[in-house]
């Protein structure tokens, strides 16, 4: 039986400071000139934590989006920072340098990381609400120094110091008095591999549930070397690392090969655990602070900013086949071996071909290729190419060579099984590693079968060989064990809030329950107190904390949505309602039933539109179709979504049923379910959600449908959903349904980019112009004189009747005002009936 | 082109003279192989290396353009693969101006 992987965790360090201290460049370029002009520029060329953490790429490394969807984002991704960013993502986080310090400290065996005592208690308190540090041993950040020791050893250069801005919080000093090997700056660098690959197995303990107890071995494969004068290199960074986070059953050891490193320790992992020597293997490695800011001077010279400033980390679990995740193909290995050769294509044919002749896999039979993933908005302006984009080339160009495809189709090849860079340069981080977390994700979802991931590495450069290195490895979708198991595959993870409901608190069980069963890729986790359930839960003993604990598990991603019920929105956002309706069991989406999209009415209804198309694009009706319900300001409402759909916001109106159609939406509407969207004002959406829900009951107990839906709102970022208190089991059931599908659909991004697409329509101009417009009223004119009135111009608002048969009288036309059988209207002699029309189109009463 | 190639290629020229010299680059970017071609003819131009001032003039070719004078079948081996991957138009370009500008031998 193959091993498989069974969880990957990615994380990156936002380290402004490390970079002008410590990069190899800034080094450099301060002992040649330490007034040099590129050192005077960098700090106007470096990006805020939070610029870093909205920084595409960056988002994708650490899984909040695939790879492939950056090829989709506008460039450069510098300028262009992703909406739904958020520092805790799906594999991992972004951590900010303070904290990176204070792990440091925690890594600290033999008081070489002093910190002051202020900067300690603040990290400390940081860490304590870290959720992948939730119940580590922070007290070595209580053991501290004070600022004069530490000004005096860094001023002595006998320590390196830890910087926050201009601020000095720290130092890292020498661990010997003359061994080169133990300076402050080899102690530094050491100690910040050590802990930001500490940060990274707590990650990957997190989201993949990972018992420390359980593993047996760790494999360090970062490009750093720890060791004292008569051992450089010596190791052993991977016990370090296991000490710190409690693998108190396992003993590790580092593995070294450059950029080809992890590649080889993943080789190495499989082996061990193929051979049964251990179960469970962690292959991790920490980031370079040599590498930050490496190709600096060509971005500040290109006037963009300093992409060089994170460090990079991941962590790999490989264990025993479970039948479930993706396994580790220990029979398709390829190797560059001693006499492979050095040119391109004897290392491709190496390290690619022939390992998949072996097992007669054809190239196009790899769906995705993982190769060097270096970002090319870092790398092109340094002059270095494209990385990913020249490997997938050549190993299309190997495939013409062999025959297996011809040289025309080589550049769609590389797009159908080659992705973006999406790494930080951070050397062995890129190398293939990054898309086994992603190909991992895609296999489980059975979105893809078969990757090859592979790693290379330029041994040159340590003067040793010419020869250069590669090594590549086959993972696959687990085809299942033959013996049935009991475990389940879930790709989304959704909660549910227990107290509140009239119903009592079985009922959301029962709810819960069923939507596990009925959905067996949702993993549903119950939040609040203890209940006989085999869902996993997390307790909470009253609404409040119920809510908070929702709040935190979304933030750190572990939670991808949550139901709950009697939960407060701000200003901006409504809920989104679902349901099936009546006539022809077709599904229909209300927008909104909750919640307040804007004060003013119009307004509201117009965002409520823009809500209810992004929940049913989201929930996957890729073009939904949009009615607007009609109640007072309906014909204002349409009037300005037509305005924007004029003006490029894509909107498809729906039809209705009666004979005179139009997108208004009569009641026969709403029983047909005749738009996939209905918009109406929020009090009027939640009336509906009732009857729509409760009508086969009898009133009290609401047990069809999917729910009163997710909050949507302009940068809104929380997948919650709402429940009355009056839902029963199988609306709970829907509710956890509606979440998986918006989980899964990804609605934050599909929010983000329809509210964004509407400002760019015009929503708010629109708005200020009906302002302008009700500011110059015309109350005053008065009537010309009557006569018989025969023809009806229907289609405005009521709200505005009165004002509109103003402006027909101010042109000396006589009108009246009625009801007609859609609404109101304004009724004219057949003479004055063109001209009318002009001018209440004119004015923007009717549409042209 | 790094120092230590400079250092090289300058105590090959002293060494067998320069006319007897031909460089064939194997450079995989336009622009950086025509910084090597201008390092080898008309001086380093970043002013860092051994050939800093130095014209030596040297006959210079990427392998591209050598096509014809190597062993089909070794060219077939060790270059028809990258041939297809790179711009080998932009690379001949740049490394035929330097040529015919600076190089004083076997242009």
């Amino acid at each position: 039986m193959f091993p498989v992987i069974k969880g990957a965790a990615y994380t990156l360090f936002h380290a402004p400071n490390m970079l002008i201290g410590h990069g190899t460049t800034q080094v450099q370029e301060r002992q040649k000139n330490a007034d040099s002009d590129y050192l005077k520029k960098i700090p106007s060329f470096l990006r805020s934590f939070d610029a870093c953490v909205s920084y595409p790429p960056n988002q994708s490394f650490i899984g909040t989006i695939a790879p492939r969807e950056l090829d989709m984002l506008p460039k450069p991704w510098f300028q262009n920072p992703l909406p739904e960013a958020a520092r805790f993502a799906p594999m991992g986080e972004v951590m900010p340098e303070d904290e990176l310090y204070g792990v440091m400290k925690l890594c600290d065996s033999f008081e070489l990381v002093l910190l002051t005592p202020e900067f300690a208690a603040a990290t400390a308190a940081k860490l304590a609400t870290h959720p992948a540090f939730v119940g580590a041993d922070l007290s070595k950040l209580k053991q501290v120094s004070d600022h004069e020791t530490i000004s005096k050893l860094v001023g002595d250069h006998v320590a390196e110091p830890l910087m926050l801005g201009d601020n000095l919080v720290g130092c890292v000093r020498r661990a010997h008095d003359s061994d080169l090997s133990l300076t402050a700056h080899i102690i530094y660098e050491n100690i910040v591999a050590m802990a930001s690959a500490v940060v990274t197995v707590r990650n990957l303990m997190l989201k993949s549930g990972l018992n420390p107890l359980d593993v047996d071995y760790i494999i360090e494969c970062s490009e750093e070397a720890c060791g004292d004068m008569n051992q450089r290199g010596g190791g052993n960074f991977a016990k370090a690392i296991g000490e710190v986070v409690g693998f108190v059953n396992a003993t590790g050891s580092d593995t070294r090969g450059f950029c080809a490193a992890p590649a080889h320790a993943m080789v190495t992992a499989a082996a061990l655990v193929k051979a049964g020597i251990y179960k469970n293997v962690v292959v991790v490695a920490g980031g370079a602070t040599a590498k930050l800011g490496m190709n600096g001077k060509d971005h500040v010279q290109k006037q963009m900013p300093i992409l060089e400033d994170v460090l990079g980390g991941f962590a790999i679990w490989v264990a025993e086949n479970d039948g479930i995740n993706p396994i580790i193909r220990t029979d398709v290995v390829g190797r560059h071996s001693i006499g492979s050769g050095s040119s391109p294509q004897a290392v491709m044919t190496a390290i690619v071909t022939d390992p998949l002749d072996r097992s007669n896999i054809k190239l196009a039979e790899v769906d995705v290729y993982g190769v060097e993933m270096q970002n090319p908005e870092v790398t092109v302006p340094a002059g270095a190419g494209n990385v990913p984009e020249a490997n997938y080339k050549m190993i299309a160009a190997l495939g013409v060579k062999r025959g297996e495809l011809e040289r025309a189709d080589i550049g769609k090849f590389v797009s159908k099984h080659g992705l973006p860079g999406f790494a930080p340069t951070q050397g062995h981080i890129p190398s293939g590693v990054p898309v086994i977390g992603h190909a991992r994700q895609e296999m489980l979802a059975g979105q893809i079968k078969r990757a090859m991931i592979i790693g290379k590495g330029s041994l040159f450069l340590a003067r040793m060989t010419n020869l250069f290195d590669g090594v590549s490895f086959v993972m696959e979708q687990n085809p299942g064990l033959s013996t049935p198991t009991t475990a389940v595959l879930h790709t989304t993870r959704i909660g549910i809030t227990l107290l509140g409901s009239e119903h009592g608190l079985a009922e959301i069980v029962r709810g819960a329950e069923q939507a596990a069963r009925f959905n067996p890729e949702l993993e549903v986790v119950l939040i609040g107190p203890r209940v006989d359930s085999s869902l996993r839960q997390v307790v909470a003993d009253c609404e409040s904390t119920q809510h908070e604990a929702m709040e935190k598990m979304l933030a750190s991603g572990e939670l991808q949505a949550c139901v709950t019920m009697h939960y407060s929105f701000p200003i901006g956002v409504a809920t989104v309602g679902r349901v099936t309706t009546p006539a022809r069991g077709r599904e229909m989406f209300i927008a909104t039933t909750t919640g307040t999209a804007a004060t003013d009415r119009t307004l509201a209804m117009v965002k409520n539109a823009i809500a209810g198309l992004a929940a049913a694009k989201a929930s996957g009706i890729q073009n939904p179709t949009l009615g607007i319900l009609n109640v007072d300001s309906a014909r204002t409402v349409e009037r300005h979504l037509h305005t924007l759909a004029e003006n490029g916001y894509p909107i498809t109106f729906a039809e209705s049923v009666r004979q005179d159609g139009g997108c208004v939406m009569r009641g026969n509407d709403l029983l047909v379910g005749a738009p996939d969207v209905m918009v109406t004002d929020t009090l009027t959406g939640n009336v509906l959600m009732k009857v729509f829900s409760a009508y086969s009951t009898g009133g009290d107990y609401e047990a069809l449908g999917y729910g009163y839906g997710p909050g949507v709102g302009e940068g809104y970022g929380r997948v919650v959903l709402i429940l009355s208190r009056a839902s029963g089991a199988p609306v709970v059931a829907g509710a956890i349904k509606y979440a998986g599908d918006l989980a899964k659909g990804r609605l934050l991004a599909v929010a983000a980019a329809e509210f964004s697409a509407a400002n760019k329509a015009g929503l708010a101009a629109l708005f200020n112009k009906s302002a302008e417009a009700a500011s110059t009223a015309i109350a005053d004119i008065t009537p010309p004189a009557a006569k018989p009135v025969t023809e009806e111009i229907a289609g405005i608002d009521i709200l505005d009747l009165e004002d509109a048969v103003r402006e027909v009288w101010r042109a000396g036309i006589f009108a009246g005002t009625g009801m007609g059988c859609t609404g109101p209207v304004i009724q004219t002699a057949a003479e004055d009936y063109a001209a009318a029309f002009a001018i209440l189109a004119k004015a923007g009463y009717v549409k042209a | 082109m790094d120092l230590e190639n400079q250092r090289r290629i300058k105590d090959l020229t002293a060494k067998f003279g320069a006319e007897n010299l031909i460089v064939v680059l194997g450079g995989a970017e336009a622009e950086a192989s025509g910084l090597a071609a201008e390092t080898v003819t008309a001086g380093d131009p970043t002013f860092a290396g051994p050939l800093a001032g130095v014209q030596l003039g040297l006959s210079v070719y990427h392998i591209f353009e050598l096509k014809e004078q190597v062993d089909a079948k070794a060219y077939d081996e060790q270059i028809s693969m990258m041939e297809m991957v790179l711009d080998v138009d932009a690379i001949i370009a740049e490394v035929s101006t330097m040529r015919n500008s600076y190089s004083k031998y076997g242009k």
